[in-house]
């Protein structure tokens, strides 16, 4: 662990002398001393990181290779854990959920992001109204976002007098008590928060793409659907990474709305791993289970993303 | 230059920040306690779960009380009850924990005495001759030893509005095929009979369950299933849902939906015909209505089996680790006493009856009713998760709202609830 933060200090060093050296690329000439400021810039970080993040998070492997209850001492018992989720029908929901999760969620909340920043991007009359509307629930906590759309929700609701009214009152259902219906109706609140967050990204991108460019399309006879299809979506391929990482995490991790929406119920149908991770830790009290799940959780995060980053660093070299 | 210097001031006061942000949440293994423990001053520190307003405010005033008497100074701290209950392995665990708890009688407690981390509290007993022999082995671990100070108990029961009863010409019935009956009158009405909150608070499902099966298989059946030593799968537990079904048409539909707030909401707005919960919804209802409420107790199924009732018992345990364990037991000796248990009681909501038989329970024709069906009872229970512990009620809360919304599936049901119970079993062991 040291070595790397060494390795990591040099470089910051080394642009720090190139004022006093000129040289761009200094060679090795002995010892340089690195100064002591900018090493406990790197130290102190990376010493709290270690304390409050790495070692935990060493602890969580640890922990996924035991049974513990948090009381007594910690059992070691190898995979037992990862062959029981195969047998476990609810680790096999929550892994679908997940999955369904990602595509809904993280699919919609791009295409109705990246749509309302176009809808959205042009400066005309009124247009911030629009704007600052459909960004106002990211502002909202998620649990605060839960409890509105609970009572949208709620027998008799909102929802159920719209339904009544355009003439499906056969639709109506308990929807978050029905596990038919549970987890879709989740993700709903989720999209109408993620959209707004979303579109923002887009817009920033979207003000970055150089006017000349559809300028110059236009001259060539683009039509707007070309124009957005050649010009707007290769320019915007620096925020669809940001996008890409921000939705994949953001879906892995969305715990509070389920809980506080349905608790990954009725009975676990609507259970996302976060949410049956949390379960087992801490209502459950099996810690060691839970850990194996946080290690899946872990897994499934970094080979989305590690996936796309491949992709995209192959792309560019 | 003065800009830079600016900048790296709040960049530094930044750094700081984040700092400190970092140090704030604990990490799970780590034995540190949150809680602050007892100096060795002569000082107790007492961890709270009861957070709700009045329990609070009731708590603050019996503490005062103590902090008067010239023994040790007592320090309350209150924690949010889900907080608390997530967190009270790590307190115990911890090398400083805190020194008294509020707590459950019953497998609750026992559960953490099989780890040896409670301070025995024999000595405390000798001057609690008079409890019943009910609050004293729920108060012993199963090594015999007194861990546990119950101060006080509510009752659960199935409640209805007088006036809607009378309105609808029904009599509280006794036996089940009476409360069929009942049911079958008030349906006929219009009305769900029987309301449930099932929203949130999936639990209150396990009433149901537990009030059936000490009316069907008697509650030594019920603590030997809840300690493990039964098998949810055996046609016995099979018979409970099969009895369920019968009324589970009368179910009111809405009940999944909401929590049991709401249901009582239904149930005093006349929505529903009757409800079974303990006395702990009347926190949530209004002084006025609650003078039209009463209830009835549920109904015997099968006479020769010896009546049970649910009375959770609550109480407080201390950490084997206090600092000062005289101190510790003198303070846990008054909480004992009838002095504190009414100034506990007459604060707080006014349902919760004194442990001590000496003590004074509020003075109201329900309260009267519903100790006098307790004393009555041959066999107290607790509640599901008071009998059997935290971690299995979730596996019960999924084997039992799946089975109102799929009651044909009950032998998958039974099968999968069997499945995880085991597992609950296991990790426990």
């Amino acid at each position: 662990m040291t070595s790397t933060v060494a390795e990591a200090a040099q470089p910051v060093a080394r642009s720090g002398d190139q004022a006093g050296g000129g040289a761009r690329r200094p060679r090795r000439t002995g010892p340089r001393r690195v100064s002591p400021l900018i090493l406990a810039f790197v130290l102190v970080p990376f010493v709290i990181e270690a304390v409050w993040v790495f070692w935990p998070a060493l602890q969580g492997f640890w922990l996924a290779l035991t049974s513990w209850d948090g009381l007594s001492a910690p059992r070691f018992v190898g995979f037992g854990n990862f062959s029981d989720m195969v047998s476990d029908p609810i680790f096999r929901t929550a892994l679908k959920n997940t999955a369904i999760w990602l595509v809904l969620f993280g699919g919609l909340s791009v295409i109705g992001g990246f749509g309302m920043a176009l809808l959205l991007q042009r400066e005309r009359r009124g247009v911030g109204i629009y704007r600052a509307a459909l960004f106002t629930p990211v502002v909202f906590s998620l649990v605060v976002t839960a409890l509105i759309w609970r009572v949208f929700y709620q027998p008799d609701g909102l929802v159920d007098t719209v339904f009544r009214t355009v003439g499906l009152g056969n639709f109506v259902r308990p929807w978050l008590a029905d596990p038919d219906t549970a987890l879709y109706a989740v993700i709903v609140p989720a999209l109408w928060r993620q959209i707004g967050y979303v579109m923002v990204l887009y817009l920033a991108g979207l003000k970055a793409v150089d006017p000349a460019l559809y300028e110059a399309a236009k001259v060539d006879g683009a039509s707007a659907w070309q124009r957005t299809r050649y010009v707007t979506i290769p320019q915007l391929k620096g925020v669809n990474s940001v996008v890409l990482s921000v939705i994949v995490i953001d879906s892995l991790r969305s715990f509070d709305i389920v809980w506080s929406m349905t608790r990954g119920g009725p009975y676990h149908s609507s259970e996302l791993l976060s949410t049956y991770m949390y379960s087992t830790a801490f209502q459950s009290t099996q810690l060691g289970y839970a850990s194996a799940l946080a290690v899946v959780i872990f897994l499934l995060a970094l080979a989305v993303i590690l996936g796309y980053l491949i992709r995209a660093f192959r792309e560019e070299s | 230059m003065t800009g830079l210097a600016a900048d790296r001031r709040t960049f530094l006061k930044g750094l700081g920040l984040l700092g400190a942000a970092t140090l704030v949440p604990g990490c799970a293994t780590s034995t540190k306690s949150p809680g602050s423990g007892s100096a060795a001053t002569g000082e107790l520190s007492l961890q709270s779960n009861l957070s709700s307003e009045q329990a609070k405010a009731a708590m603050e005033k019996l503490v005062a009380a103590y902090n008067k008497t010239g023994g040790s100074q007592v320090k309350l701290n209150t924690v949010a009850a889900e907080i608390f209950r997530t967190q009270l392995p790590t307190y115990l665990t911890s090398a400083n924990p805190p020194d008294v708890y509020t707590w459950y009688a019953g497998s609750v407690a026992d559960s953490y005495a099989k780890k040896d981390l409670l301070l025995d509290v024999t000595s405390v007993w000798d001057s609690m001759g008079n409890y019943s022999k009910a609050m004293q082995s729920l108060s012993t671990s199963s090594a015999g030893q007194k861990i546990f100070v119950p101060t006080s108990y509510y009752w659960w029961g199935m409640f209805y509005r007088k006036s809607n009863f009378a309105k609808w010409g029904v009599t509280p019935p006794k036996t089940w095929a009476e409360f069929v009956a009942v049911c079958k009158t008030i349906q006929s009405k219009g009305i769900p009979p029987i309301g449930i909150g099932l929203g949130d608070t999936p639990w209150v499902a396990s009433a149901w369950f537990d009030y059936l099966n000490i009316r069907i298989n008697g509650a030594p059946f019920h603590r030997k299933l809840l300690a493990g030593e039964g098998d949810f799968t055996d046609p016995k537990v099979k018979a409970v849902f099969t009895k369920w079904r019968e009324v589970l048409p009368y179910f009111d539909p809405k009940g999944k939906s909401f929590p049991f707030q709401e249901a009582t909401s239904a149930l005093l707005a006349g929505k529903t015909g009757m409800f079974l919960i303990g006395t702990f919804f009347a926190d949530s209802a209004p002084k006025d209505a609650l003078d039209d409420i009463d209830f009835f107790q549920f109904p015997i199924i099968d006479p020769a089996v010896p009546v049970a009732e649910e009375a959770p018992t609550d109480g407080y345990f201390a950490s084997k680790k206090v600092k000062d364990p005289e101190g510790t037991k003198k303070f846990l000796t008054w909480l004992a006493t009838p002095e504190a248990q009414n100034i506990y009681v007459q604060s707080s909501s006014g349902t919760a009856i004194p442990a001590n038989p000496d003590g004074k329970s509020a003075d109201t024709a329900l309260v009267k009713k519903g100790k006098a069906m307790i004393e009555g009872a041959a066999e107290i229970t607790q509640f599901f998760n008071r009998d059997s512990s935290d971690a299995l009620q979730p596996t019960a809360d999924a084997a039992l709202t799946k089975f109102l919304d799929k009651p044909d599936q009950i032998d998958k049901i039974l099968a999968d609830w069997q499945a995880a119970a085991q597992k609950v079993f296991k990790a426990g062991a």
